[in-house]
């Protein structure tokens, strides 16, 4: 199973809507409130099904080529930040949990705008890449700040004030000796004067704005008035941040670092893009869409609601993935490869959702199932196996279907295991969105790698649970990384009609199955080793 | 009470803006098209119009233009909104005859400014 993560302002999104989602639930709203939470939430989801969109394009946020794909995703984001800064505005007494989560919504809006705008960045200026490669060298880079400022006495006020913070400073008296420092040196941020003789600091930011390499550079505007049109005018042209004379260090100092992390971040995000484009094949950045709606669904339709910020609870997991997939997909033109996944992808979604599970997520051509959360039943282990089993039966059709398209024929292999997990809301880096997290999910991964095209492998783990009577194939033993003891995981080849088992002592089918294992039943014999003959179908 | 058109295909967009700018005390009309603009401008000419450029049926740029060219409306204040920040956009909507232009994501404090420096010019 692969690792492939979706990318983070995607994870966060859908993590920041599944939030809003659990405050119209959970908590008494006024009506205005409630209709503008509900609003937000609507928001969100356009930005996530934005995002998703290209996502499945296996486009990344920042190398976007059409302009109106741009332009659509600006809007959504714009009109989630919008609801956000009104909520904020105007909730009266806010909760300490709605302000930060808008405050959050409100950041991610920003760094996502802010990632977008380097398209056009990224796709012009290739000098700019080379800057960036420069900076990897040295990854212990302190921060090489400029200042232009005509009067001796302030250059020197602030080339001592920003020495002492560590900063490296490259003071300048006009425009031409900066346009010189700048052209010798990697400068991380600017900080200009706007009174000046000869150049004005208005015409060095309108230049610097005009010049595809130094674009990106933050610019903090000196100001020695107290004349809010002449900032807001800076601002507009493209400065990031203003400082009045005289200077406060404190202040000086947080501005510099705030532009300064602007500017890491800004690198740090093209450095990973880069990479991520470079490891991630275009198909790894798929990624299911289920996840939210489904779950938030489940949640609103309980208005007592759920606990979701994080349940020891135990779940039977099914992984599903394709095998040798990654041979199909570097054969096959991005297009074909997105129409396979669909066939297959949809409908697995569907006859999950029939059992009552809840897709957790597609990672790639990965399908990641829960049965028991968010809602706990007590035939959770059953449900995973009679969906498994149907599954594997509607791959004829699936294939059927490619074959007509002149799409190849896939096979997928599937692990059941069922373990505690904490489920919820996991606010770690790792994850910050719904979904489970624990040993159990590793160890299933482990069943599902072992499996053979067609195969189903299920861990004695979830058979315990299981109340039905199941055709078994082989057993084996596992010693999942990490894990003192083995464990014993049996192929399943389908369930024994209780009318038949009745009817028929021995709980035998009539059909050639290897053996039959009812619980705890299975001894998980490890020598047993043997595949079982190619009866795969579901026997339902 | 104040009286703003807002001309926004977007009904997210519309709905978003409407509700900030009603609690910021403006009376919010809307229209989808620019042609709807034309008509309900011509019904009831509000104090200022904001107006998305990207418009279906007929785009904000002729019906800027459009507003220019009659005697009536001719000195109405237009602020264009639209999702695109390039500095040609700017030089578009300005050239179409809107008095000022801002992009999206809005910056709110900063449209009020621009609404407020246009209705009390």
């Amino acid at each position: 199973m692969s690792n492939v993560v979706p990318t983070r302002e995607l994870v966060r999104l859908q993590g920041l809507q599944v939030k809003v989602g659990q405050l119209l639930v959970k908590n008494k709203l006024s009506d205005m409130l409630k209709d503008d939470l509900s609003r937000l939430y609507d928001a969100l989801e356009l930005s996530v099904a934005k995002l998703d969109d290209l996502n499945l394009q296996g486009v990344s946020l920042d190398s976007i080529d059409s302009a109106e794909m741009r332009h659509d995703i600006r809007n959504a984001i714009g009109i989630t930040k919008g609801y956000a800064e009104l909520i904020k505005d105007t909730a009266e007494a806010p909760s300490a949990t709605l302000s930060n989560l808008l405050d959050k919504i409100m950041l991610w809006s920003a760094k996502t705008i802010s990632t977008l705008e380097r398209t056009r960045l990224k796709q012009t200026d290739s000098s700019l890449f080379a800057m960036t490669a420069i900076k990897q060298q040295h990854p212990n880079h302190r921060g090489h700040i400029l200042i232009l400022d005509d009067e001796p006495a302030n250059r020197e006020l602030l080339s001592r004030h920003i020495q002492q913070l560590g900063l490296e400073t490259f003071a300048c008296a006009t425009a031409d000796e900066a346009y010189e420092v700048l052209r010798s040196n990697d400068i991380d941020l600017i900080l200009l004067d706007l009174i000046m003789p000869v150049v004005s600091g208005h015409q060095v930011l309108a230049d610097l704005k005009a010049s595809q390499l130094w674009r990106a550079i933050p610019v903090i505007v000196i100001s020695g008035m107290s004349d809010q049109d002449e900032v807001i005018k800076c601002i507009q042209a493209g400065a990031d941040d203003y400082l009045q004379k005289p200077f406060n260090k404190v202040l000086l100092q947080a501005r510099l670092h705030a532009g300064l992390d602007r500017k890491r971040w800004v690198d740090k995000e093209r450095e990973l893009s880069n990479e991520l484009e470079k490891s991630h094949r275009f198909i790894k950045n798929t990624f299911g869409r289920y996840l939210s709606t489904e779950i938030v669904s489940k949640l609103l339709d309980k208005p007592d609601g759920l606990d979701m910020g994080g349940q020891l609870q135990t779940v039977s997991i099914l992984m599903a993935d394709i095998r040798g997939f990654t041979t199909i997909s570097e054969s096959l033109p991005p297009q074909k490869v997105v129409k396979v996944l669909n066939n297959y992808l949809g409908t697995m979604a569907d006859i999950i959702m029939a059992h009552d599970g809840t897709v957790d997520e597609f990672i790639g051509d990965a399908i990641l199932a829960l049965f028991g959360a968010p809602v706990a039943k007590a035939d959770d282990s059953d449900r995973a196996i009679a969906c498994a089993l149907a599954m594997q039966a509607e791959m004829d059709a699936i294939n059927e279907r490619n074959i007509a398209e002149g799409l190849p024929s896939i096979r997928i292999g599937i692990g059941i295991n069922t373990g505690e997990v904490v489920a919820g809301n996991i606010g770690s880096k790792k994850r910050a969105k719904y979904g489970v997290v624990g040993h159990a999910v590793n160890v299933t991964s482990r069943v599902e790698d072992q499996t053979q095209p067609g195969e189903i492998l299920v861990a004695q783990s979830t058979l315990d649970h299981c109340s039905l009577t199941l055709q078994t194939g082989r057993e084996l033993r596992l010693q999942p990384k990490g894990v003192k003891e083995t464990i014993s995981v049996t192929a399943i080849n389908g369930i024994v009609d209780m009318a038949d088992k009745k009817s028929n002592d021995a709980p035998i089918k009539s059909n050639d199955v290897s053996s039959t294992a009812k619980k705890s039943e299975s001894n998980g014999n490890a020598s047993n080793n043997n595949l079982s003959n190619e009866k795969h179908k579901a026997n339902l | 009470m104040t009286r703003i058109l807002l001309v926004e295909d977007n009904e997210m967009n519309r709905d978003m803006l409407t509700r900030r700018l009603e609690r910021k005390g403006f009376t919010i009309e809307s229209a989808g098209d620019g042609e709807e603009a034309l008509k309900k401008i011509a019904a009831s000419q509000p104090d200022l119009v904001l107006m998305d450029m990207n418009l279906p049926i007929l785009n904000g740029w002729a019906t800027c233009r459009e507003l220019r060219a009659n005697p009536a409306t001719e000195s109405l204040p237009i602020i264009a909104l639209t999702a695109h920040a390039m500095a040609e956009d700017e030089q578009k909507a300005r050239a179409a005859g809107c008095n000022d232009y801002t992009t999206k994501p809005i910056d709110f404090p900063l449209l009020l400014a621009k609404i407020d420096n246009l209705l009390t010019a």
